[in-house]
């Protein structure tokens, strides 16, 4: 189900997962699981704890390498690029425990997601050309946007630490918009938000895809899933047990039984 | 704006001054504070950690020492030798290092340290062993003599005044800024596309490159030097001026280079308790005040304007 | 060849005082994850108070090495309490500073003590040296491997069949899961201390009648117990001991065929090359943290 452009020429899809395991020491996180992101579209990754949801996203943002399979980013395989590399080229994440850079404000920490955009050095810093000030000031204006966007702008010059927790959350997400990605990696983003602010990140969310960037989420909360996921993937031990639109997955038995517990026979 | 301050107060000393101990000892402070200065961006805004910052000081004097006297080369030309010398040792050490954890880290700077002093007095051919190199000459800019205590004062203070000035330049960029989200969370400015690895060796690399520096204005300033004065203890000195001054901003190390470099003269008892002093004051600013290695080294006067200010005003200057 | 043996004999003398060193330190980390920068001082305490009760106030040699050891391993206990335990954000970095900083009172707490002179201490036995294998052999030096093995033995039997000694390998390997089943982890952690601390007064007192010591080895000496645990493999007690003996052994052929102004760097080229190439050390399965 390739999305098309324009001219009705298919996409090719920005993400591709293939047969990729992972295993730490004894235990195997990941078994050969497969699946493609579309260009432009909500994904999510759902499944009990322990299914292999966050080592995934990790094995895409290069904390670590596979045991085994491919992950194709935009035509080129990710194989050996380092993490921060991978930004540069497009890939942007979220973290499940925030991790604020709590000694600057809040425009500064969207600034720093400006980095992989800009290319001020040492030299520069320090003898300030007149192309390095033209490009501070860009950056400035671009994440003022991006807090804008999200809607946390009055607290661009407060101390990172003081926002309240969920503006904490949309921070996360401008500072990843900075860098400029073409594809979102969430993990668990509704974690800790109450409704109103779960509604807003909906909201957030489809603008973003809107925008072009593709996302793929890691969320326990169904309600938001099944609201603004084009395709679920289900993950249970490491394995995918499902995939498809949320009518689909919503119906699927081997879904029920893995949530529930409930034996398959008799179901 | 506040450079004009330095520079009148150096100023003012060096002309106003005449007593050759007190100009000795502002030229003194001068030089601490430039490798405090170096050893604070190290730690206090890259979070990282060097036990063995004396090395690169003695680097510098060694190098510009064993080349004036030795060789008869020029100076400045020593000092270039004494810049490329150390910013290959300081990638070499800092390559493989930086890439472990604090402990760690702390550990090989230490030994590096070591290393460097044991060096010093071991190569006695070029750097005459624990008796210490005699003849350092003084400098000259062109016509200018800098041999007398005045003028090596302001030499001195007019190089501290534009590494303060260079620095607090890139503190406030897109380096600075990569910098702090280093020392805050390693793995969330690496997900920002931030080279972690790479940023923390150029810093340790400029941290060495000033304590270089310093080196060589100190060693043409008391025209002898030993390997005693390149020691841990040194090493830790710098630590205790990073730690002193570590809550304010690049002010601060002015700040605890003053203090430890004035303490030492206004107690006369101090040469004995000196290192109880160090001692102690390193754990209970770590217990009382870790902060000030924590929050990236705010201004105290930016700090109080943030937290005195109600969320919904204000914009920054 | 006498010479080398001769080399040999030096070198596994003082390995297994490094040996001693590095167990404190390997210890500690097995039960707190923190490397204290300060472990050569309790080392350096343990050669100084020998000497005073020994040769000052003429206690008998027993006597005088408990104490040596027991205020070593108060000082170590003081360490964990008064400073490690205040810390709120057990940064690495902060610890790192607050271990430098205790080191660095105890050694100017050492001088003004003992002064700045270096003391001697006599050997544990009269027995004058012999010969054996073509070199001379030192009794000290039997004493000392002698001390190491029981030590060595003690630990062993200590972690393996005391309840407390267990207590403490359950803490080692995860302190959540051992206060869970009631263990008090922060006495333990105490525990820890002190033995460690004890460890390097025990090298301290073994070492004392080979060198002279003054308030400034402790420097020395620590950091060449940390080299011997990182050669081992930080953590492990089999490694520890390894790790001694093999930096004995390179120290004493570095002197003998290279030159006795380098001895100290040995220990100091060998912790970087281990710090660049094999930071797990030889034994050591533990992952080096990366950051």
């Amino acid at each position: 189900m390739a999305k098309r452009n324009s001219v009705g020429k298919a996409l090719p899809p920005v993400l591709k997962i293939e047969s990729v395991s992972k295993s730490f020491g004894g235990i195997k996180a990941l078994g050969g699981v497969s699946f493609e992101i579309p260009s432009g579209g909500i994904h999510a990754l759902i499944g009990p704890n322990g299914a292999g949801k966050t080592t995934l996203l990790n094995l895409v943002t290069g904390a670590f390498s596979a045991d085994s399979g491919r992950i194709v980013f935009g035509g080129s395989e990710l194989r050996g690029m380092k993490a921060h590399e991978r930004v540069a080229i497009g890939i942007a994440r979220t973290f499940q425990n925030i991790e604020m850079f709590g000694s600057m404000n809040v425009l500064d920490n969207v600034l720093v997601g400006r980095h992989v955009k800009t290319r001020c050095g040492f030299l520069g810093a320090m003898a300030r050309f007149p192309g390095i000030a033209r490009e501070e000031k860009q950056a400035r204006a671009r994440a003022l946007e991006l807090l804008d966007f999200m809607g946390i702008l009055d607290a661009a010059y407060w101390r990172s630490c003081d926002l309240p927790f969920g503006w904490q959350r949309f921070l996360e997400i401008a500072r990843a918009l900075a860098t400029g990605p073409k594809i979102l990696l969430l993990d668990e983003p509704a974690s800790g938000l109450n409704a109103v602010e779960t509604a807003k990140l909906a909201v957030l969310l489809r603008r973003i895809r809107h925008s072009g960037i593709s996302l793929l989420l890691i969320e326990h909360d169904m309600n938001l899933v099944m609201d603004i996921a084009d395709r679920i993937l289900v993950l249970n031990h490491g394995v995918a047990i499902a995939e498809g639109t949320p009518r689909e997955i919503q119906a699927n038995e081997s879904v029920i039984c893995a949530y529930l517990g409930r034996d398959l026979v008799g179901a | 704006m506040r450079y004009l301050i330095i520079i009148a107060a150096a100023t003012a000393a060096g002309f106003g001054l005449s007593s050759p101990y007190l100009l000795q000892l502002i030229t003194f402070i001068g030089i601490n504070t430039l490798l405090a200065l170096g050893l604070n961006m190290l730690m206090g805004y890259a979070g990282q950690i060097s036990l063995g910052h004396a090395a690169f000081f003695g680097l510098g004097a060694y190098t510009t020492g064993v080349l004036t006297v030795h060789y008869h080369w020029s100076p400045w030309a020593a000092l270039a030798a004494a810049i490329i010398l150390t910013v290959i040792v300081a990638f070499l050490i800092a390559l493989p290092l930086l890439q472990l954890s604090g402990f760690y880290l702390g550990m090989g700077t230490l030994g590096f340290g070591m290393i460097a002093n044991v060096v010093f007095r071991q190569w006695s051919a070029l750097t005459g062993g624990d008796s210490g190199l005699v003849g350092i000459p003084s400098l000259d800019l062109g016509p200018v003599s800098l041999s007398s205590s005045r003028n090596y004062l302001l030499l001195v203070w007019a190089v501290v005044t534009l590494f303060i000035f260079l620095c607090e330049r890139l503190i406030d960029s897109r380096i600075g800024r990569a910098l702090k989200a280093v020392h805050d969370s390693e793995r969330a400015a690496s997900s920002m596309g931030i080279d972690t690895g790479r940023l923390k060796v150029q810093i340790f690399v400029l941290s060495a490159l000033m304590a270089a520096i310093a080196g060589f204005l100190y060693a043409h300033f008391v025209s002898f030097i030993s390997p005693g004065t390149f020691d841990f203890i040194f090493s830790v000195r710098l630590v205790t001026m990073v730690v002193i001054g570590g809550m304010a901003s690049i002010w601060g190390s002015l700040l605890g280079a003053a203090v430890l470099t004035l303490l030492p003269e206004a107690l006369g008892f101090f040469a004995q308790y000196e290192m109880i002093v160090y001692g102690l004051v390193l754990i209970v600013i770590m217990i009382v005040l870790p902060q000030g290695l924590f929050r990236g080294i705010q201004d105290i006067y930016g700090q109080t304007k943030f937290s005195g200010q109600s969320p919904s005003a204000g914009s920054k200057d | 060849m006498q010479e080398f043996v001769q080399y040999l004999f030096s070198g596994v003398t003082n390995g297994a005082v490094y040996a001693v060193i590095a167990l404190g330190f390997s210890m500690l980390y097995s039960s707190t994850r923190l490397i204290n920068f300060a472990q050569g001082e309790f080392v350096m305490i343990g050669a100084l108070s020998v000497i005073s009760f020994w040769k000052g106030l003429k206690l008998p040699l027993p006597l005088a090495f408990a104490g040596a050891v027991g205020v070593a391993a108060l000082a170590g206990l003081l360490l964990d309490r008064l400073a490690i335990r205040k810390v709120k954000k057990p940064h690495p970095i902060v610890l790192v500073i607050i271990t430098v900083g205790a080191s660095i009172l105890l050694r100017g707490v050492a001088m003004i003590v003992w002064g700045k002179d270096a003391h001697g201490s006599p050997s544990f036995s009269d027995s004058p040296p012999f010969e054996f294998l073509g070199a001379t052999l030192l009794p000290q030096s039997l004493w000392i491997l002698f001390i190491t093995l029981m030590v060595v033995a003690g630990l062993h039997i200590f972690h393996r069949k005391s309840l407390t000694g267990r207590a403490m390998v359950a803490c080692a390997i995860s302190k959540k899961a051992a206060a869970i089943v009631g263990i008090p982890t922060e006495r333990m952690v105490q525990l820890a201390f002190a033995m460690s601390a004890a460890m390097g007064g025990i090298g301290g007192v073994l070492i004392a009648p080979i060198s002279m010591s003054s308030y400034d080895v402790g420097m020395n000496l620590g950091l060449k117990g940390f080299c011997a645990a990182m050669i081992g493999g930080l953590g492990s007690s089999w490694g520890a001991i390894l790790g001694g003996l093999l930096l004995g052994i390179l120290e004493a052929l570095g002197v003998g065929f290279l030159s006795s102004g380098l001895k100290d760097a040995v220990a100091f080229v060998l912790l970087l090359l281990i710090l660049y190439f094999r930071p797990s050390g030889i034994l050591g399965k533990a992952a080096v943290e990366r950051f």
